[in-house]
């Protein structure tokens, strides 16, 4: 499937051959209203299949699947962080990593809606999609790879999020670093949002009346999306983050001087720019590698994350046989532990409630009338906020889980398996929509009755019930839309 | 010859009653989490509850049963009061266990007890001392049920506040225990005057289709009342008609006692109620005298029983007795993951008896402004422009409460707690940013008139959880 967007992805190649764009490109830019065709040296190589409009919203849906994948990979990362085996004297800075890590991926969350806002201003479509293993190494960074937190790993984010321009022996010890990791050259985050930068500021390539204020209402606004998450030095109890703590940049978009100003933010919070400066993603990983750096100096043995394999997934059905582990980040590692395997697929149900919320949330609009009390949209993001926090709790416990039968987690443990689901389509009627979080959410009642029996002895029984309860009462809200949203239909066809 | 006891002590140095009227008391229960239903209402259970039955005629225990039906009003529809037992404890050497004594202990001759009690509710407004009620039992030592008459200088002749009894509980051979018991009062309302004043101190016209109880068809008979007992006429007090506005002096928010809107402020309906607090004392009256004493409050009854407010007075007490601070290995991993749950269950349990909609500001059909709310209070106090807390589309009560319950329930996974950067801190209550508003607990107001916020050894304790890198199941396994 992600072939069909690398044939169109010329952003990654740096030096643009100007002489290769196509007339067909060329005659495109040229031809908005009365402006003038802009000089070939001014042009920019875009596919013969695109107009600018198209083109810029192509770039959006690139932006959104790296920033999906960055989000899931950094996740994963931070909860591979920890265990008993850590020792004691590391455990804070360690905790302080955990907390650094887990709020860059927060804030990816929030660029992720950030673009969909876009998305949303200038009528494209909205994506939570993103690349399954392996790979489309063709427009992320690196390969998507799910993998613990190491040396190695820690460089190819650095790498991923440090600004064009970064140089220095430093620079090329970790470049070297991350592209070994890696196994090719590791792409940089701010080369796609410059080249978004520059194409939705571009008058020629996407005109005025593509920005459409009106879809205000059908934006993620940091009002509902923010909560208390915001400056984090109000929080920063653990002084994990620098004193002038980032912002959760989630922003409303009405124009396009508002869409630039909200893309160049986020390219901001992503490189170590002026503005960026401490609080950037790039500063904020290369300290964490720098620290680990000094501590494996002294201690060569010091490893802070749990060992939690590469890439684990899980499969419809358990396999009888179980290979052996393998730590290449091309390699996928199956799940074959009978309990890990429902946690793992309860996680990956939930994951999709996730993602579908937030495909569903970006189709219901808070019109005037309905801001002003509750709406179905906050019922929506309340589920979804429930899901990132079960989502949370799961990945705590599949890192402390075996990976095989009867293996021993403290030495090969599972991880968060977040596999894209079949499907982030969602039906076409807004009963019909909600009926089909009933749906997920009877899916996961199934697996929390199966964990309930294959858990009845241990601790994590209380979470089972917890989340069954919870569960129970999220259905109620669910059936009262479902019933409220039928009730409105019938008097519309009466 | 009884050994010579060296201290003594009152047990629990502070009890508090519930008001009612039932001659009945409450029967002892416990209030658990169901682990079947994690998220649901808390169980009253009497399982193993102790409850001790008291022949007051007597002032014997009669019995001690456990597994009693526990009901909150009796047959007749009257609340049951709760009435708590004081117990004296003692020991004989510097290097004794504290035990709970006996009448093998004590010579019953010996021991002495006084019960004072007030109610200073309208001497906290008026300053006026004349308007002090107070009781005092005087010291005793035998068993009878006591009554505690709240006497007033304004009070109209011959009459009392009821404020409840007291008992000495006669230890037996079956059950020689030393007890004391407080038994609160009805719950009643008391006033100044039969009919219903105005502000303006002219009388409400009856409206005898209205109200059959019309006395005269000429004023409006108080139904509110019990009786009349304070005096307001020109040789006794002003609480009734008492009218104040605000001021540093008073209360945060001032006016709050029963009364209606006057030309100068809140005028005072002269009720008085028959809560009150005081101290028992006991005197040990042997070669040496010993002393002790507790204290006790009489409040109105829980009606919601199965749930606990977010921030209690045990909370108060712990942090008094306690610290705010907590040092590492002052509680297991375990216990401060068990802490951070129940601070998180009594979230949701505040929430399911909250109107988040109308606490939160909303518009409530035409109107923006439908009741008093932090929202209408920062305005109040600060001219801070009348801005809801939250978005006005998330803060549907069960939406609310259930994002609250998926909280508590990937606490039960063993992750430690992620959300400490928006629990409200002590000196954030009058951040009126947007920001600042928003932290938790959200939409309340504490006793000093701003944002609420839980103790700081509440807070720390869900901080000191935070700082884990391991689950709790994790580490069980």
């Amino acid at each position: 499937m992600r072939s069909r967007f690398a044939r169109h992805l010329q952003w990654t190649k740096r030096e643009l051959p100007r002489e290769g764009v196509p007339k067909s490109a060329r005659a495109m830019l040229a031809s908005f209203g009365d402006v003038a065709a802009p000089a070939p040296e001014e042009q920019r190589a875009i596919s013969p299949e695109f107009n600018g409009h198209q083109y810029a919203i192509f770039l959006l849906h690139v932006a959104a699947e790296v920033e999906h994948a960055l989000m899931a990979e950094y996740l994963f990362a931070a909860y591979t962080l920890g265990g008993p085996q850590v020792d004691g004297k590391h455990v804070d800075v360690v905790r302080q990593w955990q907390e650094v890590i887990l709020g860059i991926a927060k804030e990816e969350m929030g660029h992720l809606c950030s673009v969909q806002n876009v998305l949303r201003l200038i009528s494209g479509p909205i994506s939570f999609d993103r690349d399954d293993y392996p790979f489309g190494a063709e427009f992320y960074p690196f390969s998507f790879t799910l993998e613990k937190l190491t040396l190695d790993s820690l460089a190819k984010y650095v790498v991923a999020e440090a600004p064009l321009d970064w140089s220095g022996a430093e620079a090329e010890e970790i470049r070297k670093r991350a592209n070994e990791s890696a196994g090719s050259d590791v792409n940089q985050v701010a080369t796609l949002y410059h080249l978004m930068i520059e194409t939705i500021n571009n008058v020629l390539l996407v005109h005025d009346d593509a920005f459409r204020a009106d879809t205000v209402s059908m934006q993620a606004s940091w009002d509902e999306w923010g909560r208390g998450y915001t400056h984090g030095q109000r929080g920063n109890e653990t002084h994990a983050a620098p004193a002038a703590t980032p912002e959760l940049i989630i922003e409303v978009v009405d124009s396009r001087a508002a869409a630039v100003d909200l893309l160049q933010r986020i390219a901001e919070q992503g490189e170590a720019t002026d503005k960026g400066g401490e609080t950037s993603h790039f500063k904020r990983f290369l300290n964490i590698y720098r620290a680990w750096s000094a501590i494996a100096k002294k201690d060569p043995k010091f490893d802070p994350s749990r060992p939690v394999v590469t890439n684990p997934i899980v499969e419809d059905s358990l396999p009888e046989k179980q290979a052996r582990i393998d730590a290449s980040s091309t390699a996928t590692n199956t799940i074959t532990d009978p309990t890990t395997f429902y946690w793992a697929h309860l996680l990956n149900v939930r994951y999709r409630m996730l993602l579908t919320g937030l495909m569903h949330v970006f189709h219901v609009a808070g019109s005037l009338a309905s801001t002003t009390k509750p709406s179905a949209r906050g019922q929506l993001i309340t589920l979804i906020f429930s899901e990132m926090y079960k989502v949370r709790a799961l990945c705590g416990l599949l890192v402390t889980m075996p990976v095989h039968r009867g293996g021993d987690p403290s030495k090969h443990s599972a991880g968060p398996p977040f596999q894209m689901p079949y499907t982030l389509d969602i039906p076409e009627r807004e009963s019909d929509r909600w009926r089909w979080h009933r749906d997920l959410l009877f899916a996961a009642r199934d697996l929390l009755d199966e964990l309930a029996v294959r858990e009845k002895d241990s601790p994590r029984l209380a979470y089972v019930l917890s989340m069954r309860d919870a569960d129970t009462n999220t259905m109620a809200i669910i059936e009262a839309m479902i019933a409220k949203l039928d009730k409105v239909s019938a008097e519309v066809t009466a | 010859m009884k050994r010579e006891l060296k201290e003594i002590r009152l047990l629990p140095p502070l009890a508090i009653s519930r008001l009612g009227s039932s001659p009945e008391p409450l029967n002892n229960y416990d209030v658990v989490v169901d682990p079947k239903d994690p998220l649901g209402f808390r169980q009253i259970t009497s399982a193993n509850a102790q409850t001790i039955l008291v022949d007051t005629s007597t002032g014997e225990v009669s019995d001690i049963c456990e597994g009693l039906e526990v009901t909150f009003k009796d047959e007749e529809g009257r609340v049951r009061p709760v009435a708590p037992f004081i117990e004296l404890w003692g020991r004989f050497g510097d290097d004794d266990e504290w035990s709970h004594l006996t009448r093998d202990d004590v010579d019953l001759d010996q021991l002495h007890w006084r019960a004072r009690l007030g109610n200073v509710k309208a001497f906290r407004r008026t300053g006026d001392v004349k308007d002090r009620i107070l009781a005092d039992s005087e010291w005793f030592n035998d068993h009878a049920f006591r009554e505690m008459h709240g006497k007033c200088d304004n009070f109209l002749p011959g009459k009392v506040l009821p404020l409840g009894h007291v008992q000495f509980i006669k230890p037996t051979e079956q059950f020689p225990h030393i007890r004391f018991r407080y038994t609160p009062a009805e719950g009643k309302v008391y006033g100044s005057n039969w009919f219903v004043k105005k502000a303006d101190g002219s009388y409400q016209p009856a409206n005898s289709a209205d109200d059959p109880t019309d006395s005269g068809s000429y004023l409006q008979h108080d139904l509110n009342i019990a009786d009349v007992v304070y005096n307001s006429g020109p040789d006794g007090g002003k609480w009734a008609g008492y009218t104040e506005s605000s001021g540093s002096a008073l209360t945060i928010p001032a006016q709050i006692y029963a009364g209606q809107s006057g030309a100068n402020g809140w005028v005072s309906s002269g009720y008085l109620d028959d809560e009150c607090d005081g101290i028992i004392e006991v005197e040990l009256r042997g070669k040496q005298k010993l002393s002790a004493f507790s204290r006790i409050g009489a409040g109105p009854p829980a009606y919601a029983p199965d749930s606990f407010p977010i921030r209690t007075v045990f909370d108060e007490l712990e942090q008094v007795l306690l610290g705010w601070q907590i040092d590492d290995g002052d509680y297991t991993d375990e216990e401060l993951q068990h802490e951070t749950e129940e601070i998180i269950r009594r979230a949701f349990e505040t929430i399911r008896l909250m109107n988040t909609t109308v606490m939160n500001g909303n518009q409530v059909g035409p109107q923006p402004d439908i009741a008093s709310t932090m929202v209408r209070q920062d305005r109040g106090d600060t001219e801070r422009a009348f801005e809801p807390i939250m978005a006005e589309t998330i803060v549907d009560n069960l939406a609310v409460r259930a994002l609250h319950q998926n909280i508590y329930a990937s606490l039960s996974s063993g992750v430690p707690p992620w959300f400490i950067s928006v629990i409200r801190k002590f000196d954030e209550i009058g951040d009126l940013s947007t920001e600042g508003r928003r932290k938790m607990p959200a939409m309340m107001r504490n006793a000093d008139g701003r944002y609420l916020t839980l103790t700081r050894r509440q807070r720390e304790k869900i901080r000191m959880a935070s700082k884990r890198l391991t689950s709790t199941t994790e580490k069980k396994r």
